[in-house]
């Protein structure tokens, strides 16, 4: 319970030790009950992790049917195990079902993933989505993960307030400002913004402005070449590409509710499932927790437009969950058939409609979710951006960064900031 | 094991005394069960702390992500640590906010500790209730602490009208820390109570009767009896209080995990996030910065408080 940092820590107290000591103990004396592997009898038990809350009783209930469908394979799920600490053991799970952003990078760039290339599945997916794993993570030759779900992440807006207060969907920033005066004098925020956590400003406001008015796959691609200097000098850097989105932050911010600084997430799905505000800027895990508390909300999507030019519209999406097995693993085979199993047509489209995400493969029937279908002209134009906040590595608190700009810092020095982190970082890395 | 070494030497003292010959072979030869006793920890502190630690300096000269590919760097990491400004400023914070927060804990514990040991009603009943933080969790009492500084206080501020608190105490990137600083002395206060009542119990009464015949004040008294007399164990509460707040991490984590912005984020937890982060080889560098600083603090305190009244 007491998050301790597991480091060899001086000063550790002696009852910390004790505890130590007595984990340690038991952990040998576990390890010598744990059977070797179960293939006696001719059928292989494969681990599989999957830990995004949300899911994990659907995907048991897939586990079941895979094991009805066959009897060579069992699968055991496991949603606890800490991800680095198991590489490092050397025994990470023979199937990983995860998030695709910076918390692979590690795995994928170290070349902890085996290829899947050769697998079917790999051919059937999507084109214009392999570049999203691509600029997220990649190791030269391989297929190291097979995208499973897209999440798009845009404006969820309260379609009965927009009406009330004739306001139509903005596909102009000059729009934007305009709906959100509109609302502002009627006495509604415009915006719920919950900066307590720190998360919702990364993946709301900042990704959606910047990738609104920056080419963020290319912006990246300059930056990495730029090397271990990047500052207000060089001919790519945070301060000089991301000033005009961050003072567009920092506007719409000023349109927020007023006690954004000290609300979460929970207070959010709270406040505008009960219509509080207009709009919110939250991806679709936050459809089901808001039906929660209202089931018959008439939320729609729109991307949040950042400059005058309507072209420019694009959705936040991330690739929320992608299959990849470890070279660790001593079942590959097993593990194969599983991920065969999870990427049949039927079993991944419905997957991917019942949890508000878009599919992977090119046969990917459009979504029919009623909250989604603003998004569905971008997804099929491949209108869609990577948030920067996934991109930037995970060694720079940028989610921290942007909770600075929305609580009043100026952007410049937080800029100054981030430049100067991604050259430390370029040079130690 | 000091308490059996000295008992040792004494007897071998007394012994030598008698019988002047055998002198030095007699406190030599120790009995062999002593040293089977010291083997399992020995081996565990081996096995849990200095291997660790020893990998951890290893991995620290390298661009390790903890497992996988890695190579040499040499001092690179330490180069970068220290033209870092968030780690300099996490150094900052930690070491301002533990010496706030000691001077606090100490001042508070002390007076509390007059009280409980002067002649009031329901002593006993009082010294548990106060005693009680102790035994909660660190990340329990930072999210009940965090519910109240987001919403009880600020609803309470709006409600008297007073301006300054009404919005939450811990998204001020400025006053955030004073929160922490706050949540910690309720957690720490309690044992840093019990030594100092044990100290004031230990001073015996009969001075106290001889400065009060002779004329002394209560302040007095406090000033001039109290305080000498018990100033190893305000020395033990600041040095050991500090110890421990350079470490914080959990009531860092459930309060402000950092923020606002980084303005909260201390040493331990900038370390820890190595590990979550793949920044390993970067915060091993900066644990083994950290290993020498407390290092030093260790060498400061056995100093400080040997032949002192020790505990």
């Amino acid at each position: 319970m007491n998050p301790k940092p597991p480091l060899p820590v001086p000063g550790l107290s002696r009852r910390s030790f004790l505890i130590g000591a007595g984990a340690l103990g038991a952990g040998f004396a576990l390890a010598g009950c744990a059977a070797p592997g179960g293939s006696a009898s001719g059928v292989t038990e494969i681990s599989f992790y999957v830990s995004k809350p949300e899911v994990i009783g659907y995907f048991d209930t897939l586990i079941a049917k895979f094991h009805k469908s066959q009897a060579r394979v069992r699968v055991v799920r496991d949603s606890t195990s800490n991800m680095s600490a198991d590489f490092v053991r050397n025994s990470p799970p023979d199937l990983g079902c995860w998030n695709y952003n910076f918390s692979v990078v590690e795995f994928v760039e170290r070349g902890a993933l085996s290829d899947l290339g050769d697998m079917p599945e790999a051919a059937t997916i999507n084109p214009d989505i392999k570049p999203l794993l691509k600029e997220t993570a990649d190791y030269p030759g391989r297929t190291s993960a097979i995208p499973y779900s897209l999440t798009a992440a845009s404006v969820l807006y309260n379609k009965d307030l927009f009406t009330k207060y004739g306001v139509a969907v903005p596909t102009t920033y000059d729009d934007l400002v305009a709906a959100c005066e509109t609302f502002q004098k009627a006495g509604i925020a415009p915006f719920f913004n919950t900066y307590k956590d720190t998360w919702t400003i990364a993946q709301g406001l900042f990704d959606y402005t910047i990738g609104g008015m920056v080419d963020v796959p290319d912006f990246f691609k300059r930056l990495r070449a730029e090397g271990t200097k990047v500052d207000a000098a060089s001919s790519v850097s945070f301060q000089k590409d991301f000033r005009s989105a961050m003072d567009r932050m920092v506007q719409l911010g000023s349109y927020a509710n007023k006690n954004a600084a000290s609300r979460g997430y929970g207070d959010g799905n709270l406040a505008f499932a009960k219509g509080e505000a207009a709009m919110y800027l939250q991806g679709p895990w936050a459809l089901n927790e808001i039906a929660k508390t209202n089931a018959k909300m008439n939320v729609g999507t729109f991307p949040l437009p950042v400059t005058n030019d309507p072209k420019d519209l694009k959705v936040r999406v991330n690739v929320d969950l992608a299959l990849w097995i470890p070279e660790a693993s001593k079942k590959k085979e097993a593990a194969r058939s599983f991920l065969s199993f999870l990427m049949q047509p039927e079993i991944q489209n419905t997957y991917n409609a019942d949890n508000n995400a878009f599919g992977t493969t090119k046969n990917a029937p459009p979504t029919t979710n009623p909250a989604l279908v603003g998004m569905q002209k971008y997804y099929d134009d491949a209108a869609f951006y990577l948030g920067a906040s996934q991109i930037i590595p995970s060694e720079i608190p940028v989610a921290n960064y942007a909770q600075s700009i929305a609580l009043g810092s100026k952007p410049e020095p937080v800029l100054r900031q981030l430049d100067g982190d991604w050259s430390r970082l370029a040079l130690r890395s | 094991m000091t308490l059996l070494d000295r008992n040792e030497n004494d007897m071998a003292v007394v012994t030598s005394a008698r019988t002047g010959a055998k002198k030095r072979t007699s406190h030599r030869r120790v009995d062999k069960t002593f040293y089977a006793f010291l083997l399992p920890g020995l081996v565990l502190f081996t096995l849990a702390i200095t291997l660790p630690a020893v990998m951890g300096i290893f991995y620290s000269f390298t661009n390790s992500v903890g497992f996988g590919e890695f190579s040499f760097t040499g001092f690179i990491n330490y180069i970068a640590l220290f033209s870092d400004p968030s780690i300099r400023s996490a150094y900052g914070f930690t070491i301002g906010f533990a010496l706030v927060t000691v001077a606090v804990v100490n001042a508070v514990a002390f007076l509390l500790a007059i009280g409980l040991t002067a002649r009031i009603r329901a002593k006993v009943a009082m010294r548990a209730v106060f005693v009680l933080p102790m035994v909660v969790s660190g990340i329990v009492i930072a999210y009940a602490f965090n519910f109240l500084f987001s919403n009880s206080i600020p609803a309470a501020a709006n409600a008297l009208g007073f301006g300054p608190l009404e919005s939450s105490l811990l998204a001020n990137p400025n006053w955030a820390w004073v929160a922490i600083v706050i949540v910690t002395a309720w957690q720490a206060i309690p044992s840093t109570i019990l030594i100092y009542i044990a100290g004031i119990l230990a001073i015996p009464s009969d001075v106290y009767e001889a400065a009060a015949l002779d004329g002394a004040s209560a302040g007095r008294q406090l000033r001039s009896i109290t305080v000498p007399l018990t100033a190893g164990y305000i020395l033990i509460n600041v040095i050991i209080g500090f110890k421990n707040f350079l470490n914080s991490y959990d009531i860092i984590v459930g309060l402000t995990n950092g923020g606002p912005g980084t303005s909260t984020t201390s040493i331990a937890m900038s370390i820890f996030q190595g590990f979550t982060n793949g920044d390993y080889a970067y915060q091993m560098a900066n644990a083994t910065i950290f290993f020498l600083i407390a290092i030093v603090i260790a060498l400061l305190q056995l100093r400080t408080t040997r032949g002192r009244a020790s505990l």
